[in-house]
């Protein structure tokens, strides 16, 4: 699995490479002449008065304002999006007017920015995937596999959407917001179940740890830092793959035997782990992992969504998709940040203790019934919101 | 070397303040968040009596959602999307804003609660190419006389979702009588640092819940204002 991410990041960067090479090729001088010659057939007959910096004449709106410095914030973050999304916009014509390289390799570029800055809106798993980790002993390295297998996954139920509905069943606008939204309230209800059975583990976990009987002692002996790749020594070997088949490659070959004594230490951890208190959450477990990324995954990214129409009505779905995974890529880093950031924070928590068990013990809890709770509570509320009136727009 | 009591006291102290910052970085520009930019331009409609009885709206929209909106509408398959074709998105558009109080916030003499508006009854969507728009007009329930007490009209989504911004050209005309010492403005943006404190705190907890008052700090406003004799 760690040698396979690492891969596809290679190919990733690779590919990028050989594009941005490609399209350092001499290229027709005329690279974005068609820009600007799309001008003179746009303005309809009603339009307002043509701006100067735009081939087309709808109206531009004056820049968005909240008072304060916070306002100036938000405004900036705002004014941001909006230039972003233009940029995408402009970014998939040029895909048919100018050099298509060029154009390829800057609409990627684009959509990975858009997608860094997108993921801290709303709907991309940060709440979720931050307190599973947390909540859970999960280290560095997994929780940013975590955040890009959610993050793929939610890529890929954007595509399926536009691909059903917009491409084979020809369906109106409204009707694929209307099968978002569904989506969009299963991901939530999905949330609020998964939280729910995250939280029982737990408080299972926790009741058995203050039983006096010594039920324990196999937890503690693998170490308290589970290596990636050995996961699960004696726990869940059920594995259910019902959900995300295929979405990602994970080893069903369990590596018993090896790397039991492994310490990976990602940045921000500890080095010394009190054994005792890792009883408190539950060992890695890809069921777990699975019901997390694939109740994050199932809601299509609004963002994405949006592009790939666009692609589409521009003939030119497979950008679309392109760029979708490139936003995906954003969207993963942008989400693996802040859980990386929460784990610092829990490893932060721990090393306040000294050397006290009974710190770490009660770290451990908090952060486990605490992380399981913040799920159940987020999932329940967005859906309850989601089942509100549907939006015009 | 083990920490001595009071280092660790001071050190929790400051993972609690820790923590509540990385709870607030998490959900902290969630809402600052729209996935639709609309340009509004607004007309401000008096009746014979110099009472404004209507505002009538015209939102165009980023092409983008005007993709997604207009996608498989040309039910007859020649390019070209007709007002009759737009029809049904108009329609679960219009019907649809009347949960939203139209975005349009109708406020007599500073009076916090809007006015109550009726359903528009004439309404259409026009695209044109790569944008579209929505036109519609929005009858007051009872005309308002701005020789009385000034009238001020905001625009704007509470939930952010939709970014409105007015037009900077021509973002607000009149039709019919106006009063001839009445005139309607576009409120320049106040600057002013007396609104920071609010704007922080509504800013960080509005948006915590779903029924978020987030985007009204983005609200931009028209006036209409009468010179007293």
């Amino acid at each position: 699995m760690r040698t396979s991410v690492r891969t596809a990041l290679l190919t990733c960067l690779a590919l990028l490479i050989g594009v941005a090479c490609a399209a350092a090729q001499p290229a027709p001088p005329s690279a974005f002449g068609g820009a600007s010659s799309a001008a003179p057939n746009a303005p309809g007959p009603s339009a307002a008065p043509p701006s100067p910096s735009f081939a087309f004449g709808p109206p531009q709106a004056v820049a968005l304002h909240a008072p304060g410095l916070v306002g100036a914030f938000f405004s900036w973050v705002v004014d941001t999006q909006q230039t972003m999304q233009r940029e995408l916009a402009g970014g998939v014509k040029r895909l048919k007017t100018g050099d298509p390289f060029i154009a390829a390799v800057s609409l990627a570029g684009l959509s990975f920015l858009y997608g860094v800055v997108h993921a801290l809106g709303p709907g991309h798993g940060k709440t979720v995937i931050s307190s599973y980790v947390v909540a859970n002993e999960e280290t560095v390295r997994r929780s940013v596999i975590i955040s890009f297998i959610a993050a793929a996954i939610q890529a890929m139920t954007a595509v399926a959407v536009i691909g059903i509905f917009a491409i084979a069943l020809n369906a109106s606008g409204l009707t694929i917001k209307a099968w978002s939204l569904q989506l969009e309230s299963a991901s939530y209800a999905l949330i609020a179940l998964v939280g729910l059975w995250l939280l029982f583990g737990q408080l299972r976990a926790l009741w058995r740890r203050f039983r006096p009987a010594p039920a324990f002692a196999p937890a503690g002996a693998g170490g308290p830092q589970v290596d990636f790749d050995d996961h699960d020594h004696g726990h869940d070997h059920g594995h259910a793959h019902a959900f995300a088949r295929g979405d990602h490659d994970h080893d069903h070959g369990h590596d018993h035997g090896h790397d039991h004594h492994g310490h990976h230490h990602g940045q921000g951890e500890a080095c010394h782990h009190i054994v005792d208190a890792k009883d408190v959450s539950g060992p890695m477990s890809w069921r777990k992992i699975t019901a997390v990324v694939f109740s994050v995954g199932i809601r299509p990214c609004s963002g994405a969504i949006l592009v790939l129409i666009f692609a589409l009505t521009q003939g030119l779905f497979w950008a679309g998709v392109a760029a979708t995974f490139a936003m995906a890529f954003g969207t993963a880093l942008t989400v693996a940040g802040l859980a990386t950031l929460a784990l610092g924070s829990r490893e932060l928590a721990l090393r306040l203790g000294g050397n006290s068990g009974a710190w770490a013990e009660g770290v451990w809890t908090v952060c486990a019934i605490g992380g399981a709770s913040l799920i159940v509570l987020f999932g329940a509320t967005l859906f309850v919101a989601s089942l509100g009136p549907a939006r015009p727009f | 070397m083990k920490p001595t009591a009071p280092q660790l006291r001071i050190r929790r102290r400051q993972f609690g303040c820790l923590c509540a910052a990385v709870a607030l970085l998490a959900s902290s520009p969630a809402s600052a968040h729209p996935h639709v930019w609309a340009t509004v331009r607004s007309e401000i409609v008096f009746g014979p009596d110099h009472k404004i009885t209507a505002i009538r709206q015209a939102w165009t929209f980023d092409e983008f959602y005007t993709a997604m909106a207009i996608q498989g509408l040309d039910t007859n398959g020649d390019g070209v999307y007709s007002k009759e074709e737009l029809a049904p998105l108009a329609k679960v558009n219009v019907e649809s804003l009347h949960e939203f109080a139209y975005f349009t916030f109708v406020h007599f003499n500073d009076d916090n609660k809007p006015l109550p508006l009726d359903a528009p009854k004439d309404y259409w969507v026009t695209y044109e190419n790569p944008v579209s728009t929505l036109h519609f007009t929005l009858p007051l329930k009872t005309p308002l006389d701005p020789r009385e007490k000034p009238v001020a009209v905001d625009v704007y989504d509470p939930t952010f979702f939709v970014a409105f911004g007015f037009a900077k050209k021509d973002p607000v005309k009149v039709s019919g009588a106006i009063p001839a010492d009445c005139k309607v403005e576009l409120e320049k943006p106040d600057a002013g640092a007396e609104a920071d404190a609010k704007a922080l705190s509504e800013a960080f907890f509005s948006q915590l819940g779903p029924n978020s008052n987030f985007g009204s700090q983005f609200a931009q406003t028209v006036n209409i204002v009468c010179n007293k004799k």
